[in-house]
């Protein structure tokens, strides 16, 4: 038993910094896909093929394995190469527009075909046009045409 | 043969010719006075002929290498493979224009040819004006700032050669579908226009340009779908779709493209929505032409950037006089546009589908905000911002998953009116199966909860769609007594529209599925010696060897790698780094392994010169259900298309009608 502990530990010790390193590589290509390539125009540091980018992105992965968290990595990069690095914009200052807007027009949208929707379901309600049936004969009516539309 | 020299006179003349449609087509509507309008069609016609034999002229110098023409000299060279000429004629500006224009008379003289038949003659002028006046737009582009036939001083030996990112399969079709779409909604557009101009505004214009937006939309969804694939197979970074402002300009009109291929069938059924189905394709159209605009104008900073021009100033005011005069004539007319709006319940198919048409609109003008506001940002705030995939994603994803589970949801709810109870137990069904999903995914130890959402949406809406070819069939088998797969072939060609609908909904979800493989991807990165190893995921890439090959186009180093799995080869992979010798330029060549399961996927950023390898590799779950979803979409739209045209009733029927009711009046 102790010598399963031991193997097991021995193995853990050989086997963690590589997968230090792994979850250091995860997290750096996370962290490339949110910020943009100051050596492409246009594209994300995960995206671009310069050999800058490479040395960025593994110069990224060393920072994740040496322990710094995403935060400071983050402000680190911002410092260096100014806000236009980050892939979205903060929702704060200038960048809060980008944010706001489209989240208004959908509020707006529903608001809108919701107000829609009831005015032209009251205006159905109070056409002249009286419905035929009595209660009684359109619940009949409903009831058996779903029947007909059998069991779904 | 080379056919040169016949382009410059070939787009004078078409430009002529538009120029003549246009005026004879106003004077035709204005006067009344069909015969001239006809006329008009004809030289609108003769266009067509003139800007083929520029289009053919062009192709021929390519092909003979006639490098006397700048834009032959500055796209090809001698050594370029014989497809990608024609790969070349879109591969800059002024023969993208071309190939532009081509389509676009092409489209309008068969449109119009075809709309004689039905359509009012004041409807066929004012349409005819229209499509003749973007002609002439397009014309006077390539016959001034914008020639492809522009002579150099001193002829070149060879030319500069394709940028070898072109030199792909997927670029001699994913630009022509994408054009296809863009320039087929000018077709639709332009009979909106015809009939607000003309006062016909009753449902001709759009029973007749269904079929044409169907197919402009068709052509659009496999173009945006090709591009990401040739993204995915040549770009090198393991993803297929970027967010980059060119396609966002391709996705926009796609997306209210979208929300007026259904907010049209309440038209057709209801007679609702008239002013918000002429106001959805014209922003289509105009967002299409944006997407041109953009491209072109070296506005914003793009990987499609390699056709920039001068011309970008020349869109601007095309672009605000489409938007506000479609705007201005719509509003002029908005008392014949007036609907009676009535709704039975609020639960109904119609509101479904007017939820849908605001998801698509807030979509469409997110992208548009998105991509917009770097410049937005900068005038109004001096602060320089850059928006990228991070914020399309946080901003698109949520409203993407709300359309995928109404695609669901619609197809349950019945027309007019659903008995709460009826619908609850159309529910039941569906809801199950997202459950079971999520238990499922639980299980394999899946966490995220916009991943489980997802799944669980994918599940709710595949099962709806299922469970309503499930109800088609069984009324054909117990009515008809037919066998199960023939009750299943009755119930789809029965109703083309619907159940093709319903299938390219399927594709649509199995899309997603692929889209939600993308939350679990690996990648690494690793500098690797022959003979070494990469691992990741699983697997075991053993770098073996190293080969050197050259052609006349490219020295090509290819590096042949086993895939492992537990220690057993299961393939060889040849990701390749080929040094273009025209363009002095080095292009990775990607190597993948696709499964349904995940693809593996390597490429090689750059080798030293001892032979290592800096080597990327990715593992991309789920990616193949992309393609075999949008092959679904594909099947779904043909099918659709390959059913009987819908007929307007042709005009000279609709004035017998209406004399007879005269007659008995």
């Amino acid at each position: 038993m102790k010598f399963l502990i031991l193997g097991a530990t021995a193995l853990a010790l050989v086997l963690l910094p590589a997968t230090a390193f792994a979850a250091a590589e995860d997290q750096a290509n996370d962290l490339s896909n949110e910020i943009m390539s100051p050596f492409c125009p246009g594209v994300t540091l995960h995206e671009c093929p310069s050999p800058e980018a490479i040395a960025l992105r593994n110069e990224i992965v060393d920072w994740f394995s040496q322990g710094k968290t995403r935060a400071e990595i983050m402000s680190r990069l911002e410092d260096e190469y100014g806000p236009q690095i980050l892939a979205a914009p903060p929702a704060e200052g200038a960048g809060l527009g980008a944010w706001l807007l489209p989240a208004a027009a959908l509020v707006a949208g529903i608001a809108l075909s919701v107000f829609l929707l009831r005015r032209w379901t009251r205006a159905a309600a109070s056409d002249d046009v009286e419905d035929v049936l009595a209660p009684a004969e359109r619940r009949r009516v409903d009831s058996e045409l779903a029947a007909l539309r059998g069991p779904r | 043969m080379n056919l040169g020299g016949l382009g410059r006179p070939s787009i004078a003349l078409a430009l002529v010719f538009a120029s003549i449609a246009l005026l004879l087509a106003v004077l035709g509507a204005i006067k009344k006075r069909s015969s001239i309008a006809e006329s008009g069609r004809r030289a609108l016609t003769m266009s067509a002929v003139f800007v083929a034999i520029a289009t053919i002229s062009l192709l021929t110098a390519f092909f003979s290498h006639d490098f006397s023409l700048a834009y032959v000299a500055n796209y090809s060279s001698r050594s370029l493979a014989g497809p990608y000429m024609f790969t070349a004629l879109w591969g800059g500006m002024e023969g993208s224009l071309l190939f532009w224009t081509l389509l676009l008379t092409v489209f309008s003289a068969i449109a119009i040819s075809r709309a004689r038949r039905w359509a009012h003659p004041d409807l066929s002028a004012w349409t005819i004006a229209v499509l003749a006046g973007i002609s002439v737009f397009f014309l006077v582009l390539l016959n001034a700032p914008a020639d492809p036939f522009t002579r150099l001083a001193s002829v070149p030996l060879d030319g500069r050669g394709l940028n070898p990112l072109l030199q792909s399969p997927g670029m001699l079709v994913h630009p022509p579908l994408l054009y296809t779409g863009f320039v087929g909604f000018s077709v639709p557009f332009a009979f909106a226009m015809g009939a607000l101009l003309s006062r016909r505004t009753d449902s001709t214009w759009f029973t007749f340009t269904r079929r044409w937006t169907l197919f402009a939309w068709s052509a659009l969804s496999i173009g945006i779908v090709l591009g990401g694939a040739w993204a995915y197979t040549e770009l090198g970074w393991g993803g297929y779709w970027a967010w980059d402002p060119v396609e966002n300009a391709s996705f926009m009109p796609w997306l209210t493209a979208t929300a007026y291929l259904h907010s049209v069938v309440i038209q057709e059924k209801r007679r609702m929505f008239k002013v918000w189905n002429l106001t959805l394709i014209l922003l289509t159209y105009v967002l299409a032409v944006f997407g041109t605009f953009l491209t072109r104008s070296g506005l914003l900073s793009s990987i499609h950037t390699f056709t920039e021009g001068p011309i970008g100033k020349w869109f601007l005011p095309f672009l605000a006089l489409m938007l506000i005069g479609g705007l201005a004539i719509i509003i002029s007319r908005l008392d014949s546009l007036r609907s009676h709006n009535r709704l039975d319940s609020l639960l109904s198919r119609e509101s479904a589908f007017l939820i849908n048409n605001v998801l698509f609109v807030a979509a469409a003008f997110a992208v548009l905000w998105g991509t917009l506001y770097p410049i937005v940002a900068e005038v109004t705030t001096g602060v320089r911002l850059l928006v990228g995939p991070p914020f399309f994603d946080r901003v698109f994803i949520p409203l993407g998953l709300a359309l995928v589970g109404l695609a669901g949801l619609g197809p349950l709810i019945s027309w007019r009116r659903m008995q709460p109870h009826a619908f609850a137990k159309s529910l039941r069904g569906p809801l199950i199966t997202g459950a079971v999903a999520i238990a499922a995914s639980l299980i394999v130890g899946i966490r995220s909860p916009g991943v489980l959402v997802a799944i669980a949406l994918c599940a709710f809406t595949a099962s709806a769609v299922i469970s309503e070819f499930a109800r088609g069939s069984r009324v054909h088998r117990s009515r008809d007594g037919l066998g199960l797969l023939a009750a299943l072939g009755r119930t789809l060609t029965r109703n083309r529209r619907r159940y093709g609908g319903y299938v390219v909904h399927l594709g649509i979800v199995l899309i997603v599925i692929g889209f939600i493989g993308a939350a679990f991807k690996t990648e690494r990165h690793a500098e690797v010696a022959p003979g070494g190893a990469l691992r990741i995921a699983g697997y075991e890439l053993m770098y073996e060897k190293l080969d050197r090959d050259a052609t006349p186009e490219k020295r090509i180093f290819g590096a042949t790698f086993a895939v492992q799995r537990d220690g057993e080869r299961i393939g060889t992979l040849y990701p390749q780094r080929n040094f273009h010798t025209a363009q002095k330029q080095w292009q990775s060549e990607v190597a993948i392994r696709s499964t349904p399961i995940e693809d593996l996927y390597v490429v090689i950023t750059a080798f030293d010169p001892d032979g290592s390898a800096s080597v990327r590799a990715f593992v991309n779950p789920l990616t193949w259900w992309i393609w075999v979803g949008a092959g679904v979409m594909a099947s779904g739209m043909i099918f659709i298309m390959a059913g009987a045209a819908p007929a307007p009733v042709p005009a000279d029927v609709r004035r017998r009608v209406r004399e007879v009711a005269v007659a008995t009046r």
